[in-house]
């Protein structure tokens, strides 16, 4: 017995320290994917793709919302709203979270971009190699647009970061549009002709986009220091080339209608010239949970009033959650919107009636009435019932009397307030599937409608301004659809200007996360702000033209020589 | 091919687990006749010529090192007849020299007592001549008769001497004694490992005695890596906590009972969390690694444990050494750098049966309430954040119109109308329930030992669906086959279900408006709370049963086997195989109405955790002692380890009845999920040497070898060597006689270990996963996060200690002090890089140094001993540890990363911020100055009323160049006390902790808590803010058009110190009288009061804080709790 246990340790000892000796300890990970994977075929498309949703880390959240639409002449913050970056105060300084975010987004895919341009796999075939590279270059062209028009010079990454860095520096703003125009000019080489083309799916890079960028680009270096002698002449040549050439080939036209432009389901319409993609099959929507973090779609919330408060409503689906992270100027409202009659752009984008829908909370008539109360009204009865309008904004002035005479609320402009005033409609998401959700609505990027009004102003800005105006009338003419009239609409070279041209964006653009690049490049930003802005007109100065370099960038180059900050920050 | 090697040498492992278990179960059936166990089994060469058995047990003992107890005057009249023996176990070789004698003996913890048997039930007592001198002395001597008795019931073996004479006697097998003495002489109780009583007489003729078992006795066996020393062997800087310390407060796990109660062991509740079932964070001598886990490694009778501290019932647990310096852990080479807790668990003993019970039961509250705004606060607060947010629009706190524009919820208004306010905190509390109950049985005979125990656990939280229930069930047994051959297994199983996890209703319950009410008219719950911007909803929402669940159902078994067998004289081969297999469910379910979905689609989550691991080892130990003086031991280790785990996790909403909880996804829409996998191997080898010279020069030497699959190719393999000494300056002639020096032992060391403690595949870089469409075309893309680092290695730790242990006045004060140096190299650290890197995650690289210093002081003191149950004793123990750590370099030079948080020459856990100096004031001075500095001054973001902070740098504006090192989160220093009382039966311990400076933050105070905004969207700590006529210096004035109050992470730093009364326990053991009469040993029932204050704090008592204490900051969350128990510990 004795022997057979000496005998078995032996054994087991011996055969632990052999057999042992040949165990190695390479790792082999089964749940992740290593950066190996990118030199496979597969692993090439989906850092494409991964380029691609990238985007909606930045058209999406409230972040590059903040950073482009309040802060102008067209909105303000909101009850819910941001108090530093839009409103230009001393609490908007280089630590903003919201500036740190976009800027470090847009470099993390930039990296993606250039790993798929710098290193395709040997064995991809040549077609979809060239594609794919030209869209990486289309999308590294946009990360790039947004950092130079934010910021100024900054570090231009040509290759893909295969190491760790703790140095880095700022590039001349000249450099990066120069990287910007070639990846655009190799894209255009490339890129099937327009989103409408058989085989293209939405959301997917064409010629017909990056015509429109590379138009909007030339623009926009015009306006900068690293202006070149023929910006505008470049940027109205692509723009006028995309609406006379390729968008017909491409079967792209103005919608007829201006309110089917943002009709929901109607996102990949005829005049759309590229999206950031959402879906309602929800595990693809953004985030994880859908629970309006990251990636999600939140523009349907960020422009709708607190509605849910008011007498007789509740929150509901149909009328959204109330962020309420910016409200209209009364300058946008009351005078860039005056004209309702032939232009039918103003109820098409903003939402003034609201419709009881909650029971509980109708208001009853006092006892007694109070003076000037509708026919009809009996004291300690419902003022009004579920379906009937609980809210208007009738969008002109109103006298008191007037106003007790219904049996709602009325709120005339002037009793606009930071919590309650109306709502852009453009992103609103009636089909979510419940009324805290992110939208799963495409977010419209580029559109057609634009490229008229960017090749308006680069010709305006080449002093050719009777050339300009038949591309400002085209949009303007659109307007009137249905009722109004579109000879009505029509503006006359002497009437064309720098501001009508800024004015006319609005009209069509507003709330289309633009404007504060618009005011930038124009040289608009501080007399607009001045005048139109009640938030920020009495603190912007000069040096809030250029968006603060992250701290976040700046403590954590600890390597090489300091991290430039942008003057006056 | 290597995949092929791996695949059959992890089958080859598992069949030889499976053998070694089957050979174990087989040979339970087979009981070999004659075997000995523990000391007995020691197997001797020796040979005896015609001596006197006294000279013969000397030599066994000097031999053995087992210790001997007897009374040399039952040896006297018995010699030896000369025989040689040949590796025989020691029991055998004492049978035969007492085979004709009327000796007997029996093994008493680690030694072996002898005694006369043929004295019961009269013990054995002798005079001599001192004696006799007496008797015709002065006072004539009286019989004295008494029973000693242990925790475990009656002692037998126990010396019994008067004080100054040579009488003596020893206890028979009952525990028995009859001696003679003089009325007013002194009794001196003395046996192994038991605290040495020294009773007076007093004229009394029957003296009971209840033996102490002795920690600190210097002949006490210690738990070292991979075996077992005598105290007074250690060369090591060693703590060990015995389990009376342990189970002096009733404990969930083994970090709430270790709290306080061990020098450089730094225990507290990880961010402050005190949920049922939350784990503590453990810290031996501070900080060390920035990113590399700092907890320590805990070894379950001998097999590092990788689950849990829940996973262990804190009952089994009968001893816990904590290995500090490098020459104590290096042992444990990659895994020792953080410190090692080595923790026994019971295990069977030789005798009849004992059956034993202990249980307790009490009832929780929370220790204060968050001080948040009533109603009428609340109104003012909102009103001064409108005036603030929308200049000019209201007149004052008085303007009507607050109370019609909607400023106020209708409800609110009515609430302010009515004088209503709602305590939100009031609701949501409720008593919390917690029950122990344990059962054990062990015993056993010479061949088997076994212990087989039952544990039951559960406590439920201050608010409804919190619970932590845990059922555990523990089988050891210890077998000899033959001669040469042992096998014990060990098997600890645990069932855990913990309910409401991450329950926090607090964060809502604080929020909400107290203008507003739980119920709408009809006495139902409503959704969102009236006013708080229609964010918070009602808190009550998620105590409907059914609405929220959460649970984690945990099972774990940790079964350690090992055959040990007797190769030749002082070799032994030992192998132990430990396997832990832990399945883990994890699901929840929250409603649409629960504060987590706030009326959206309901949503569920289910996460099924799997992992195991596993450790085989080779254990060669070789002990010899040459011409008596030179003792030699030796250890080899072999070991493998590896541990795996998996996951997946899987979500989804919209579910179509909320009674299908989280049991379902085909009920519900938009499943997603994830998955992870991820396994790890160390390969070692290890050799020590333990050198003794006589007892006085004492020397290891280890070296081991790890290599750890987490590592870059070439770096995968390191040696740790250390080496110590040890000088037990008593055992010189020249401290023989000394009255005050019972014990003085010098010891120093040095040595380094390592830390591999990172996640697998770090080295490899890795991508992102991202879900994306084109249209109707759903599609997974992946991008890079991270990139591969070639070059990560270990990060090592060599430690430098010096340590002095001492016992004075016969061994009524023992004490330590240890010092210690640690530098830590190759750091490993989680670099975030600049954003224009490309990379956003941190990358695990090794940079920089760090180092700790620090002074550790142990005492332990026997302020009045007592003599029995009817006098009074008192005992203490103290502990205080310093430490200061310090980044000491940094790669290329760089002297501070901000973004690392990493500054040289500060501790790691440094605090960078704005500098407070007060809040703006409405002054023209201060106006002045805010504009000089380009601040805002009008309009709603003017900084007037807001907090003001320093131009450190002077630059004339206030930019990122004015943040500095406002202090960091290390202490002064920390430590505990336990004092101990004693009298008439009844036991009262107070168990205290303390820790002095050192910055805790909490987050309540941050705006990014949502309860310190000071916005007025919700409701508010209760602060003194500043208002245009309140000029006061400290808080911010509300502002309606904020979210974030400007540098409001300054006001969330505070003074850590505190002195925490963790436990007060009154206990009683009854009298043997009425012991008996239930049949029982004994029986003790007590009352504890956990956590009944906390003072010194400023924390709480100026900022109103619950709890100062935290590992990481403070969040909203659980408060802290204060416990009141009753139980009972009963051994039949």
């Amino acid at each position: 017995m004795k022997r057979i246990y000496i005998y078995l340790c032996s054994c087991l000892f011996l055969g632990l320290i052999t057999t042992a000796c040949k165990k190695t300890l390479i790792e082999a990970p089964k749940s992740t994917l290593t950066p190996a994977f990118f030199a496979t075929n597969q692993g090439f498309q989906s850092g494409l793709v991964a380029a691609y949703a990238g985007f909606r880390t930045i058209w999406g959240p409230d972040t590059y919302f903040e950073m482009t639409v309040p802060g102008t002449d067209e909105f303000i913050a909101g009850n819910d709203g941001n108090n530093g970056l839009v409103k230009y105060n001393s609490n908007f300084n280089t630590a903003d979270g919201t500036v740190a975010t976009i800027w470090k987004n847009c470099y993390t895919y930039i990296n993606t971009c250039n790993g798929l341009i710098t290193n395709p796999p040997a064995g991809l075939d040549s077609a979809t190699k060239t594609t794919g590279i030209a869209e990486a270059k289309f999308l590294r062209a946009n990360y790039y647009f947004i950092l130079v028009q934010f910021w100024g010079d900054v570090t231009l990454n040509k290759t893909f970061q295969a190491t760790p860095t703790t140095s880095a520096t700022r590039a001349p703003m000249a450099d990066v549009y120069n990287f910007i125009i070639q990846d655009l000019n190799d894209a255009i080489a490339a890129l099937p002709l327009s989103p409408q083309t058989n085989g293209v799916l939405p959301g997917r890079a064409t010629k017909a986009a990056a015509m429109h960028l590379l138009a909007k680009v030339y623009l926009t270096r015009a306006g900068s220091s690293a202006k070149q002698p023929d910006d505008y002449k470049n940027a109205y040549t692509n723009a006028i080339n995309l609406i006379t050439n390729v968008a017909p080939a491409g079967g792209l036209k103005l919608q007829q209608d201006f309110g089917n432009v943002f009709a929901q389901g109607n996102e990949n319409n005829s005049e759309i010239l590229w999206t950031v993609q959402h879906t309602s099959t929800l595990a693809y929507n953004g985030s994880p949970t859908q629970n309006n973090s990251g990636p999600d779609n939140l523009l349907c919330h960020l422009f709708v009033p607190k509605y849910e408060v008011q007498p007789g409503m509740q929150r509901s689906t149909l009328y959204g959650r109330p962020y309420i992270r910016v409200v209209p100027t009364h300058w946008l409202t009351d005078t860039v919107f005056s004209e309702r009659v032939n232009d039918q752009r103003y109820n098409k984008t903003f939402q003034t009636m609201w419709l009881c829908n909650n029971a509980a909370s109708i208001p009853n008539w006092p006892n007694p009435l109070p003076a000037g109360a509708p026919a009809g009204a009996q004291p300690g009865a419902p003022k009004f019932t579920v379906g009937d309008t609980a809210i208007w904004m009738p969008g002109y002035a109103m006298t008191a009397a007037q106003i007790a005479s219904y049996r709602y609320q009325v709120i005339p402009p002037a009793k606009y307030s930071i919590a309650l005033s109306p709502a852009l409609t453009k992103y609103f998401d009636t089909k979510r599937p419940d009324q805290n959700s992110p939208s799963s609505r495409p977010i419209i990027i580029y559109r057609l409608a634009e490229t008229y009004l960017i090749a308006a102003e680069a010709l305006f800005m080449d002093g050719r301004t009777g050339d300009a105006v038949q591309y400002v009338n085209a949009v303007r003419e659109r307007a009137a659809y249905p009722s109004g009239n579109p000879q009505a609409m029509d503006i006359t070279a002497g009437q064309l200007s720098l501001d009508f041209i800024l004015d006319e964006r609005s009209r069509e653009l507003c709330g289309e996360l633009v404007r504060w690049m618009d005011l930038a490049r124009t040289g608009k930003l501080l007399e607009r702000v001045k005048l139109h802005n009640s938030d920020g007109k009495n603190n912007i100065q000069p040096f809030h033209v250029l968006r603060p370099i992250p701290q976040t960038q700046i403590d954590a180059t600890i390597t090489g020589s300091p991290y430039p900050q942008n003057p006056g920050w | 091919m290597i995949k092929k090697l791996t695949k059959s040498f992890t089958f080859f492992m598992k069949v030889s687990i499976v053998v070694v278990v089957c050979v174990l179960v087989c040979c339970q059936l087979l009981l070999a006749k004659t075997a000995e166990s523990q000391a007995s089994a020691t197997l001797v060469k020796i040979s005896f010529s015609r001596e006197s058995l006294q000279t013969a047990i000397s030599k066994l003992e000097a031999q053995t090192n087992v210790k001997f107890s007897y009374n040399p005057e039952d040896l006297k009249d018995y010699t030896t007849i000369p025989h040689k023996f040949k590796n025989e176990p020691l029991g055998k070789i004492l049978n035969y020299l007492f085979a004709k004698t009327h000796l007997a003996f029996t093994e008493i913890n680690t030694g072996i007592v002898i005694y006369d048997k043929t004295a019961s039930p009269k013990s054995s007592q002798l005079t001599n001549k001192t004696n006799e001198r007496n008797i015709v002395g002065v006072t004539a001597d009286i019989t004295i008769k008494g029973k000693v008795s242990g925790s475990d019931g009656p002692l037998p073996g126990v010396s019994v001497v008067v004080e100054g004479s040579n009488q003596g006697a020893v206890t028979d097998s009952t525990g028995n004694y009859t001696i003679k003495a003089a009325p007013d002489a002194f009794l001196v109780f003395s046996s192994v490992g038991y605290r040495t009583q020294r009773v007076p007489v007093n004229n009394q003729t029957v003296i009971d005695v209840t033996m102490k078992s002795d920690s600190k006795s210097l002949n006490d066996i210690i738990v070292v890596g991979y075996g077992t020393q005598k105290k007074s062997d250690i060369t090591g800087s060693i703590v060990s906590v015995n389990g009376q310390a342990l189970r002096d407060i009733p404990a969930s796990n083994l970090g709430q009972a270790l709290q306080g109660q061990a020098a450089g062991v730094d225990i507290q509740k990880s961010a402050g969390n005190s949920h049922p079932g939350a784990t503590q964070s453990i810290l031996i001598r501070g900080t060390r690694s920035k990113n590399a886990s700092n907890a320590p490694l805990v070894v379950v009778d001998g097999i590092p444990l990788n689950g849990s501290l829940n996973d262990i019932n804190p009952d089994d647990i009968i001893s816990l050494e904590v290995l500090k310096d490098a020459s104590a852990t290096a042992i444990y080479g990659s895994r020792g750098a953080n410190g090692v807790l080595l923790v026994s668990t019971r295990r069977g003993k030789k005798g009849a049966p004992v059956i034993s019970y202990s249980g307790y039961a009490g009832f929780s509250k929370p220790l204060g309430h968050y001080d948040v705004m009533n109603g009428p606060e609340f109104e003012d607060l909102k009103k001064w954040g409108l005036i603030n947010g929308n200049p000019g629009k209201y007149t004052g706190l008085n303007d009507p119109a607050f109370l019609t524009d909607g400023s106020f919820a209708p409800q609110e208004v009515q609430s302010i109308q009515m004088g209503r306010s709602t305590d939100w905190q009031d609701l949501i509390y409720k008593t919390g329930f917690v029950t122990d109950h344990q059962l054990g049985v062990s015993g056993g005979n010479e061949l088997t030992q076994y212990a087989i125990s039952g544990g039951y656990y559960n406590e439920t939280g201050i608010y409804f669906g919190q619970s932590f229930a845990r059922y555990s069930a523990k089988v050891s047994i210890d077998q000899q086959l033959g001669k040469y051959v042992k096998v014990g297994l060990n098997s600890l199983n645990t069932l855990t279900y913990t309910n409401g996890e991450n329950a926090n209703p607090l964060g809502q319950a604080l929020r909400a408006s107290p203008l507003s009410t739980p119920y709408d008219n009809n006495g139902n719950l409503v959704g969102f709370t009236a006013g708080s911007a229609n964010q918070v909803w009602n808190p009550l929402a998620n105590f409907v049963p059914g609405a929220a669940v959460e649970t984690r159902k945990r099972f774990g078994t940790f079964t350690t086997a090992y055959l040990e067998a007797n190769l030749a004289p002082g070799l032994k081969y030992r192998f132990n195989g430990g396997a832990e297999v832990r399945p883990d469910v994890y699901g929840n379910f929250y409603a649409s109405a629960t504060t987590n979905n706030l009326g959206g689609a309901s949503t569920a989550n289910n996460q099924t955790t799997y992992s195991y691991n596993y450790t085989l080892e080779n254990i060669v130990t070789y002990d010899k002692t040459i011409a008596q003086k030179h003792h030699i031991n030796f250890t080899g280790l072999y070991s493998l380890q590896e541990s795996q785990a998996e996951q997946n996790s899987f979500s989804y909403n919209n579910i179509l009845s909320d009674g299908v909880q989280y049991y379902n996804p085909q009920y519900g829409s938009n499943l997603t999920g994830t998955g992870s996998y991820s396994k790890w191997d160390i390969i070692s080898y290890m050799a020590r040497i333990n050198y003794g010279y006589a007892n006085k020069y004492l020397l290891t030497l280890t070296m081991r070898s790890d290599g750890s699959s987490r590592l870059a190719p070439g770096n995968k393999y390191h040696v740790f060597p250390s080496a110590a000494a040890a000088w037990n300056v008593t055992q010189e002639r020249f401290l023989s006689d000394s009255r005050v020096l019972s014990n003085l032992k010098l010891r120093v060391s040095y040595g380094t270990v390592g830390n591999t403690a990172i996640d697998p595949y770090q080295t490899l870089g890795g991508l992102t996963s991202v879900n994306y469409n084109f249209g109707s075309t759903n599609v997974t893309g992946a991008y890079p996060t991270t990139v591969p680092n070639p070059k990560l290695t270990w990060e090592y730790t060599s430690t430098l200690n010096a340590g002095i242990d001492f016992g004075l006045f016969s061994g009524r004060i023992n004490g330590t002090i240890e010092a210690y140096h640690e530098y830590t190299n190759s750091l490993l650290l989680p670099l975030s890089l600049p954003p224009t890197s490309g990379i956003p995650s941190s990358i695990l690289t090794n940079v920089g140094e760090t180092e700790n210093k620090g002074i550790e002081v142990s005492l332990s003191s026997i302020n009045v001993p007592g003599n029995g149950r009817n006098s009074f004793s008192w005992t203490t123990n103290l502990n205080i540890t310093f430490n200061r750590g310090k980044v000491t370099k940094l790669s290329n030079g760089v002297t501070q990363d901000i973004t690392n948080n990493l500054f040289v020459g500060q501790p790691l856990g440094a605090i960078f911020d704005y500098k407070k100096i007060g809040i703006w004031q409405n002054t023209a001075a201060d106006t002045a100055l805010a504009k000089k500095l380009g601040l805002t001054v009008t309009g709603s973001g003017s900084v007037i009323g807001t907090i003001k902070v320093q131009d450190v740098n002077n630059n004339g504006k206030i930019d990122a160049g004015d943040r500095m090192i406002l202090g960091s989160d290390q202490p002064k220093y920390t430590g505990g006390f336990t004092n101990r009382f004693g009298y008439k039966g009844f036991d009262f311990t107070v168990v205290a902790v303390y820790r002095v400076g050192g910055l805790i933050t909490s987050k309540l105070f941050q705006s990014g808590s949502f309860i310190n905004t000071f916005q007025g969207n919700y409701n508010n700590l209760n602060e003194d803010y500043w208002t245009p006529t309140n000029h006061q210096n400290y808080y911010p004035k509300p502002n309606s058009a904020s979210t974030n109050t400007p540098y409001s992470s300054t006001l969330s730093y505070f003074d850590g110190t505190f002195l925490k009364i963790r436990s007060m326990t009154l206990g009683y053991n009854l009298p043997e009288s009425i012991v008996k009469r239930i049949s029982a040993r004994s029986l003790r029932i007590y009352a504890t009061a956990q956590n009944p204050f906390i003072l010194f704090s400023p924390y709480r008592n100026t900022f109103h804080g619950l709890d100062p204490e935290t590992a990481g900051a403070l969040n909203v969350d659980t408060p802290a709790i204060q416990t009141f128990t009753f139980g009972i510990n009963m051994t039949l």
